[in-house]
């Protein structure tokens, strides 16, 4: 009788273990085309990008740059060029990524009143982009296979059916300890995301606040992050989106850089 | 005149009424004040206000199908110096493109290269210390040049610069007006400065630099070649004065050979730089009122050692050849003598708070070979997207009064900067 009990329990054991890997998968698998769908839209694309943040005293910040994306690999290595307009002492300064999934991301700034070129140690890819409540990593994408994600079941978002998704980093990580994604089951665009703290208090959430379709691809053209625990909140729009310009990759480089190219940044 | 002013005003206009259209002339700026007060009674300054100026920068761009124009021109009111206009035109090129892989950028422009923070080598573009130590923002540090660069790009050979300078552009050194200075005999305030005449106005009288870059995978090597003058009046000649001969400063003729190499290493930047200042004037150290040439190289690392702090440390050893004919020459004459190796450790710590809206920076450098030191701190709140103010402090302390910092050891000064930006 023990050994059948024995038998039953790890046969159950199995079906169980079996069942979640499915769902890992799925899970994954999701997670993989949201990435795709979210950060890797187009082969390459340029936008004028207007960030507005709001302290938790409810003063607001403006910062306007035109950013270029370049995609070398679907799913992989990428090049992000950005170039400030507004507030003024930002004015003209350049600021240039190279984003590879495996190595630490390579960084630079350009200077323009002192003629200066820098590379910056890209360690924390937690610390804020410019001051905003986004985080580097949000702006540019954390890796979907840095996190175990699990399946939590189906939902909806303002009347659209969404996947809602779990994740756990695979090693620890300063930015969220977990995080519930709710993914857009027609766009596969994440429409909220909560992000927990080691405690399980929430601490920041995105939202999806506009999405229209630009050259044919679904695409978010208003997003905000909101931290709940320190109070802030910043959204960042999108405008003169264009994907496919046929972007070269030599325009990532320090030549670049230094010289805008005035093909789209103008 | 009159009409001269109404048609340049009437094309400003112009001008201005055409941009909103093609949407290619951009405008923009900042007024600033800044007012800072030494803090040592005994300075021999002229003024007790390290600084009392109102700023304007104007900052213009346009551009078109083939080529791109920049300009930035500042108006002063200096009120602790002459205490009147002055205007300076900061930057004004012409940038295009010849063929493919050739840039162009000819006018008065801000030249930088070289790895070093605040350590220059192979940077011998014109500095500006008098705004350095009153508190002025970085970008015055660097004096501008009327030159013309061509950037050649070799697609994996890597690219070659080379900046002409047709007219010797010198470094702005303390005058004592607001900084006192080491003169040769001592610490002097106002009256012992004057413009010590630069070489004359001739083709070979002008300053060539030449840098190679190319990237060595993650890492950016680059090998560098200057044919000028020192920067600084650091020699003397002996002129006739009256009956007798008189040492008067001179820019001895300077030639900089150097390489460096930078990239990410262990978490963070590591850069690596090295150059030998060869005395053209006194290639063996022989002239009593000449610097000796040198080798000097620097080692430096910054990282980012928490989340918004940022830290970095650098180390420089300046090797001085022909010392011992140098420490001859001084021997007795109750003149500083340096050592053969003078040590420069320096260290930058930057900190983020509020957002980024509050920037705590403090900046040491350190030689324990001279004995003296300089330090710089500040806080800068942006209070708005216009509105940025700083607090900062400069001091300065040395063993001996002729050394690079212990000469600045009596101009320890705060200061107070409010910033508009539009």
């Amino acid at each position: 009788m023990k050994k059948v009990a024995y038998t039953l329990v790890l046969v159950l054991a199995g079906l169980g273990m079996f069942g979640m890997n499915a769902a890992a998968e799925d899970a994954a698998e999701i997670m993989k085309k949201s990435h795709l769908a979210y950060y890797y839209a187009g082969d390459d694309g340029v936008a004028d990008v207007s960030m507005k943040i709001v302290s938790k005293r409810g003063k607001e910040r403006v910062k306007e740059f035109i950013m270029l994306r370049l995609d070398e690999e679907e799913g992989g290595a990428q090049k992000y060029y950005t170039y400030f307009k507004k507030p003024s002492d930002v004015s003209r300064l350049t600021f240039m990524v190279h984003k590879s999934p495996e190595g630490n991301d390579m960084r630079w700034i350009y200077v323009p009143s002192v003629d200066l070129v820098k590379p910056i140690s890209a360690d924390d890819k937690n610390s804020s982009f410019v001051g905003s409540n986004f985080s580097y990593e949000d702006v540019s994408g954390r890796h979907w296979s840095e996190d175990t994600h699990t399946m939590a079941g189906d939902s909806t978002i303002d009347g659209k059916a969404v996947y809602v998704i779990e994740s756990v980093p695979v090693e620890a990580y300063g930015g969220f300890a977990r995080k519930v994604s709710y993914i857009c089951q027609e766009t596969h665009l994440p429409l909220v995301e909560n992000y927990y703290n080691k405690k399980g208090n929430l601490e920041r959430v995105f939202r999806a606040e506009n999405i229209e379709e630009v050259n044919g691809i679904m695409t978010m053209t208003s997003r905000s992050m909101e931290n709940v625990k320190k109070g802030g909140k910043t959204v960042i729009e999108f405008s003169n989106i264009e994907y496919n310009v046929g972007m070269k990759s030599d325009l990532f480089t320090e030549r670049y850089l230094k010289n805008p190219p005035r093909k789209y940044v103008r | 005149m009159k009409t001269k002013i109404k048609f340049s005003i009437v094309g400003l206009l112009l001008l201005l009424a055409v941009a909103p259209v093609q949407a290619e002339l951009y405008m923009d700026g900042f007024l600033q004040g800044l007012y800072g007060g030494r803090l040592d009674q005994n300075n021999p300054t002229a003024t007790e206000q390290t600084a009392s100026e109102t700023r304007m920068q104007l900052r213009a761009e346009h551009f078109g199908d083939v080529g791109e124009f920049f300009g930035r021109i500042d108006f002063t009111y200096d009120a602790a110096d002459s205490a009147g206009l002055e205007v300076e035109l900061r930057e004004a090129f012409m940038k295009f493109r010849l063929g493919s892989s050739l840039d162009v950028k000819a006018g008065r422009q801000i030249l930088t290269w070289g790895t070093g923070d605040l350590i220059f080598i192979n940077d011998v573009f014109a500095k500006d210390y008098r705004s350095f130590f009153v508190g002025r923002d970085d970008q015055y540090l660097k004096a501008p040049q009327t030159a013309i660069r061509t950037d050649f790009y070799a697609g994996k050979l890597g690219s070659f610069s080379f900046v002409w300078t047709p007219r010797f552009e010198p470094n702005r050194l303390p005058t004592g007006r607001k900084l006192s200075y080491f003169n040769g005999q001592g610490i002097v305030g106002e009256g012992y400065f004057f413009d010590v005449p630069t070489p004359e106005s001739k083709f070979e009288n002008g300053e060539f630099a030449f840098r190679y870059q190319r990237r060595l995978g993650n890492f950016t090597s680059a090998l560098y070649f200057y044919r000028g003058f020192y920067k600084n009046p650091m020699g003397a000649v002996m002129v006739p004065m009256g009956e007798s001969f008189m040492p008067m400063p001179v820019y001895p003729e300077l030639a900089v050979y150097g390489a460096s190499v930078r990239g990410p290493l262990f978490g963070g930047i590591l850069w690596l730089e090295g150059g030998m200042f060869d005395n053209q004037d006194d290639p063996d150290g022989d002239n009593p009122l000449m610097p000796n040439s040198s080798v000097t190289g620097m080692l430096g690392f910054e990282r980012q050692v928490a989340t918004n702090l940022t830290a970095n440390l650098q180390w420089q050893a300046d090797f001085m050849m022909d010392h011992d004919k140098y420490v001859a020459e001084r021997e007795g004459s109750g003149m500083y003598i340096r050592d053969e190796v003078r040590h420069l450790v320096t260290s930058r710590i930057t900190r983020l708070l509020m957002d980024e809206n509050l920037t705590l920076s403090g900046f040491v450098f350190f030689s324990p070979t001279d004995e003296d030191w300089y330090a710089r701190v500040s806080a800068a709140y942006k209070y708005s997207d216009e509105i940025t103010l700083t607090v900062g402090g400069n001091a300065f302390d040395g063993k001996d009064e002729s050394t690079e910092f212990g000469q600045f050891q009596l101009n320890d000064n705060v200061y107070l900067k409010m910033t508009y930006g539009f």
